[in-house]
């Protein structure tokens, strides 16, 4: 009977961690925007709740909050892909961006008249371009157990450095000046799903994409396995899975949900490439799926959550001249507290056992 | 002529990166990968800009950049330590974080989005009279230095000596290199691993501070323009060794020269911009090979 007891309190403890881990990293974010928010003399609920009526108070402004959590959606379910097998990249950024340059490159260059297979295309130019991009980090780290997070930190500034070469030379437009390609061919633009909006088909592929990895992880044998392998590497290795397939597959899917999430951003949203074209949505991808615990229902939530931050961020900045900056300090405190809470936990954990 | 100006804004380009690998390396050797630098380097370059131009000091804004480059390296490390937080994503985190703290102070207290500039900013002054520059070679370039430029190459010199014959070098090496050996040793290995970032903070602050009072007297929010991350790359490549990383740093340092001379010469300055990345790369692979051939051949 104790023994029962026991267990049942262990299981409590759990149920317990779990919930405080999930919500934990979002409120440390808003403890320390409401101390920055006090800081400045203005009321943070007020500042919150003037943040959710922007993102989410009509039909029009939840459009908005889903077209900025779109690319997140790509980034998120692309960064947790690795990170749940225990592969630490953070190169989704720079894979998002040289896909998002193959998909425009295709929306501008090929001839208007290919009409409906432009959009097919330019996808799977994106998707093969960043499969490429993330499976040389892939290989290295497979083959020569080269550290993946320094490769593909290294491989996000050649992206940029490329990208910002080409969208200056070979590729500039003509018409408009610096920084950026020509436009894409109106046949190759995303349908406008709402259309005051930018919310564009993008979205509608992000949701696949994210239920793709739903299914993926769960029911697949590859999914399982790389899960196994992200747990535990000498059980996967004795139970016969193969660690540097895994590891080059988890990185070559990676780059195609990157690349197609550049694709979306390209022909859905900006109908071009151009410098800056990514606003670190790779990183925030990476908070989205830190705080998500790389599940498919958390993605989706945490790429809502920084959509509404982003979305909201620019109006609240403008009604209540509170700076824009305060988004990039929440996203940063998820972060930190999204990996700082699995310490906090050992330690709670420790207390229950003595 | 060219070569003369090459070479002396090559040192000076030298110096921000060179502070914030020296920082990077020790902590390296401690056992922390210190993806922050960057970071550290913009909150010095910030204070220092603010407290030159307060106090008109620019000893002092140096120290209070390294100073506050220090008190956020502390919270990191932290962190890491305390809090066993992963290193990579902590630092991730924190460049964001002070990115935005940053931006944040920036459009609140100061009314401007990206730059900052204050009035009667004191620059960091030259050592030698500048008449030295009629000298061939070497004349323009020893004219450039400074005393922050000298105190990161003195300590260049001096870090082997600390790192492999005192007692402090050999017990944070111990921590990086065999931690459970250190910690059976009773070396308090989370203290020393903190007090390494604590000094990687401080160095990549006074970087921080090089930057923004060498010669522009501003702040910028893309001020330090990744180089954190060169620094990342310089220790890297210079497999933490403190000669062989200064020698990468100031690679570094004249491809940023030269680079900026090649926009006016019309190459893609993008594409030089790229190569200390693809540099790493290169390192990278040659170690990893070499280890796995060594592997191989041994068994």
């Amino acid at each position: 009977m104790p023994e029962a007891a026991a267990a049942l309190r262990e299981r409590g403890i759990e149920r317990l961690e779990k919930g405080i881990g999930l919500v934990f990293p979002f409120i440390a974010a808003l403890l320390v925007a409401s101390l920055v928010l006090l800081v400045i003399g203005k009321n943070p609920l007020l500042v919150f709740s003037l943040i959710a009526q922007e993102a989410f108070g009509s039909p029009n402004r939840i459009a908005a909050t889903l077209s900025a959590a779109t690319p997140l959606l790509f980034t998120g379910v692309a960064t947790a892909i690795c990170f749940r097998a225990g592969v630490f990249n953070v190169g989704v950024e720079g894979a998002f961006v040289v896909g998002g340059l193959g998909a425009a490159f295709v929306g501008f260059a090929l001839p208007s008249s290919l009409g409906l297979l432009l959009v097919p295309t330019g996808f799977a130019l994106a998707a093969a371009v960043s499969a490429l991009w993330l499976a040389v980090p892939g290989y290295l780290l497979a083959r020569y157990e080269i550290e993946e997070v320094v490769s593909t930190l290294m491989l996000n500034f050649v992206a940029l450095g490329i990208t910002g070469y080409l969208v200056n030379g070979p590729l500039l437009s003509e018409k408009s000046g610096n920084n950026v390609t020509p436009l894409i061919h109106e046949s190759a633009e995303l349908a406008r799903l709402i259309p005051p909006s930018t919310l564009h088909a993008g979205f509608l592929i992000g949701l696949f994409v994210l239920a793709a990895y739903g299914f993926w992880i769960r029911r697949t044998p590859a999914g399982v396995e790389s899960a196994i392998v992200g747990q535990n590497r000498r059980f996967a290795r004795a139970v016969g899975i193969s660690i540097p397939g895994t590891i080059i597959l988890v990185m070559v899917i990676s780059g195609v949900v990157s690349g197609l999430g550049g694709a979306s951003h390209a022909l859905g949203q900006l109908h071009r490439f151009a410098e800056g074209f990514s606003p670190g949505y790779g990183f925030t991808g990476m908070a989205v799926a830190l705080l998500g615990r790389n599940t498919a229902v958390g993605i989706l939530f945490g790429s809502i959550l920084f959509g509404a931050l982003a979305s909201a961020g620019t109006t609240v900045q403008l009604f209540s001249d509170i700076p824009l900056d305060i988004v990039n300090i929440i996203e940063g405190t998820v972060m930190i507290f999204a990996v700082v809470e699995l310490g906090r936990i050992a330690l709670f954990r420790r207390k229950a056992v003595k | 002529m060219i070569v003369d100006q090459i070479l002396a804004s090559s040192i000076v380009l030298t110096t921000p990166i060179l502070l914030a690998a020296i920082g990077g390396l020790i902590n390296r050797q401690a056992g922390i990968v210190n993806i922050a630098l960057d970071a550290k380097m913009l909150a010095g370059a910030f204070v220092a800009v603010i407290v030159s131009s307060v106090t008109g000091s620019w000893l002092v804004a140096v120290l209070a950049a390294a100073g506050s480059g220090a008190l956020i390296g502390l919270f990191f490390s932290l962190a890491i330590t305390r809090m066993r937080a992963d290193m990579i994503v902590a630092g991730l985190g924190l460049n964001f974080l002070i990115a935005g703290l940053i931006g944040f102070v920036l459009s609140w207290s100061f009314n401007s989005s990206g730059t900052l500039r204050m009035p009667d900013v004191q620059l960091l002054p030259k050592i030698f009279p500048q008449s030295l520059s009629s000298v061939p070679v070497i004349g323009p370039m020893a004219a450039q230095i400074e005393p922050v430029t000298l105190f990161a190459w003195i300590s260049v010199l001096v870090l082997p000596f600390v790192l492999s014959d005192t007692r402090f070098g050999l017990r944070l090496r111990a921590t990086g290199n065999a931690p459970q050996v250190a910690h059976a040793m009773g070396l308090g290995s989370k203290s020393l691993q903190d007090m390494s970032t604590v000094i990687a903070g401080f160095f990549s602050g006074m970087g921080g501070a090089h930057l923004a009072l060498a010669s522009i007297g501003l702040f910028n929010e893309g001020l330090s323009a990744g180089r954190g991350f060169i620094a990342l790359a310089a220790f890297y490549f210079g497999r933490n060794r403190p000669i062989p990383t200064a020698l990468v740093c100031l690679l570094f340092g004249f491809l940023d020269a030269v680079q900026i001379r090649m926009q006016t010469a019309g190459l893609p300055p993008k594409l030089i911009g790229t190569i200390p990345y693809f540099m790493v790369l290169v390192a990278l692979c040659w170690a990893g090979w070499r280890s796995v051939r060594a592997r191989e051949r041994a068994a």
